[in-house]
């Protein structure tokens, strides 16, 4: 007898109640997302993640890369392969939780953007009904093109939707706040109360908060015919551990 | 505001599902079937927006047809509709799936396939592959070449869909809910365990249709070695109905269907129900899954539409 399933939504919680980070301090743990490349293609590798950071379209400019035969988690990098961690965006249902605001997290989908602008969302998968995390599937199907956005401004990038009580707005105004002055910057779009946020409804009394996917520059690498392998999240980590990508 | 997103979707859907152009009284008559009753004015309308958007275009006077951007509006369009979309596409099918299996007649529902001509032979070979390791829901597959959905240069293949068996399920008084489409892992011709699942209800893309192309089967491997990862379904029935849904799938299995991998109330490392029982069975996209492994170009419209039973084992 093997481990009963998990759903998505359970890893979630038992990821976002192990966040420790304050966007204040620049200190704690963060949820991070795991992911190879190959050696030779690293450069191009760090262009995306920098130019995924400058416009927006990574959860944080926070990265670590390891070396082949490096430990990660339960992992050793592969011989001539290099492993990404990225920070992922559960790091912030993590800090809502920890200051005391319930939330429900919705799911993962595909979000067209036009001329930087987030519109709807056009694909969904729920956690509630996933043992793998939407973005890992979704980000193979070939529905992305975070480059053209990363470039144009417009094209398909990957996101995630969660929602909280609106008596909680406050709070999370001020925890939003906080963030904006971080390394976290991956906020997509915020709702209002009782509103369908990007075609995403919420439950009664709830607003909801898109985030950025912080896969999406790996998304980018692989629509730019690199091969790249994706775990999302894969653990937590010391953001002590981590590097800001613009000094790469 | 959203009711009038509603409905102009409902508009293309409708003639997503026709191929020849239809007019606007024709399109009233239709939308009324579905719930929604609008004027063959307020139909001109909503076409005539449609229209400036390019979602349809007038064909002289006989009608309006869907242009490609249309099209991928009904692919893109109210996530939250399409969440449910999925699900009740496969319930109409199997609702007409009329199949028989004491007698062996009635329609099943297909999974239609196109692939260019010249990988016919390689795709036949997969295809065969997955018949005598018997993971392919029905034992046999049908090459068509007359169906005007299909290309010039390219093949057309059709596999038995497995939501067929819920048509049959329906027909003999056992409610039946497909739940998830999972990843089986298999060692040395024993099922182990689901490494994944993803439920029909919370998800605009098919659940097996997005591990195939994540690269997450490795069905070859399990044709070749008895080793591997597989597609399967899991559907819930009352825990009562098991003695029938044994004997239905006993007779379902001397017309070609294969058998269920297992059932019970706690099977593998599914969450445990009391009072349902969860059938795992393989699925037809298996077929598709091994095709797509070998690298080869397939594109699969998973439950196209029904067919009689007697087209499907025809010889080809």
């Amino acid at each position: 007898m093997t481990e009963p399933l998990k759903f998505v939504t359970h890893s979630i919680d038992d990821y976002a109640m192990q966040v420790t980070y304050n966007p204040a301090t620049n200190e704690g743990n963060v949820v991070y997302n795991l992911s190879f490349v190959k050696n030779e293609d690293l450069e191009f590798v760090i262009g995306i993640l920098k130019d995924a950071y400058k416009t927006g379209l990574a959860a944080s400019g926070l990265v670590k890369f390891l070396g082949s035969g490096e430990k990660i988690s339960d992992l050793v990098v592969p011989e001539g392969q290099t492993a990404v961690c990225t920070v992922c965006s559960v790091t912030l249902d993590g800090l809502l939780i920890r200051r005391g605001i319930p939330i429900n997290p919705i799911g993962g989908g595909v979000v067209e953007i036009e001329n930087r602008n987030p519109i709807r969302f056009i694909h969904m998968i729920l956690y509630e009904y996933t043992t793998i995390d939407p973005l890992q599937v979704l980000n193979s199907q070939r529905l992305t093109s975070v480059t053209s956005v990363m470039r144009r401004g417009s094209g398909k990038i990957l996101a995630n939707i969660r929602e909280f009580h609106m008596e909680a707005e406050s709070l999370v105004g001020e925890v939003l706040d906080e963030l904006s002055d971080s390394s976290f910057i991956g906020i997509l779009e915020v709702g209002m109360p009782n509103v369908p946020l990007l075609g995403v409804p919420v439950s009664p009394q709830f607003i909801a908060v898109a985030c950025v996917g912080g896969t999406n520059p790996l998304a980018a690498i692989k629509e730019g015919g690199c091969w790249v392998q994706t775990n999302a999240m894969k653990g937590l980590m010391d953001v002590s551990e981590m590097k800001e990508i613009r000094d790469y | 505001m959203i009711r009038t997103e509603r409905k102009y979707i409902e508009i293309l859907r409708i003639l997503k599902d026709h191929q020849e152009p239809m007019g606007a009284k024709r399109l009233s008559e239709l939308m009324a079937e579905r719930g929604f009753i609008l004027s063959d004015r307020a139909v001109q309308y909503y076409l005539s927006y449609l229209d400036a958007m390019g979602f349809t275009e007038k064909i002289g006077n006989q009608g309006r047809v869907l242009t490609p951007s249309g099209f991928q509006e009904t692919d893109s369009a109210l996530v939250d509709d399409r969440i449910g979309f999925i699900i009740s596409k496969l319930e109409r099918l199997a609702y007409r799936s009329t199949f028989d299996p004491k007698t062996s007649t009635g329609d099943v529902a297909y999974n239609l396939s196109i692939v260019p001509e010249e990988s016919l032979d390689q795709v036949q070979k997969t295809f065969d592959e997955v018949v005598a390791t018997g993971c392919g829901f029905f034992s046999s597959y049908r090459i068509v070449d007359h169906d005007p959905r299909i290309p010039h240069g390219s093949a057309g293949l059709i596999t038995v869909c497995s939501i067929s068996m819920d048509g049959v399920f329906q027909r003999n008084g056992i409610p039946v809910r497909m739940a998830f489409g999972g990843r089986l892992q298999i060692s040395e011709g024993s099922p182990q365990r689901f490494v994944d699942l993803i439920g029909y209800r919370g998800t605009t893309i098919d659940p097996l249709e997005l591990f195939i192309s994540s690269g997450l089967t490795s069905i070859s491997n399990f044709c070749r070695t008895k080793s591997g990862i597989a597609l399967a379904n899991v559907r819930e029935v009352p825990s009562s109905a098991l003695q029938n849904v044994k004997r239905t799938i006993q007779t379902m299995k001397k017309c070609g269907f294969a058998f269920p991998v297992t059932m019970g109330n706690q099977v593998f490392n599914l969450p445990p129900n009391p009072y349902r029982l969860s059938i795992v069975a393989f699925s037809g996209l298996n077929f598709i899954g091994n095709t797509v492994e070998q690298g080869i170009d397939i594109k699969t419209e998973i439950g196209a539409g029904n067919i009689p039973f007697s087209k499907v084992i025809e010889k080809n």
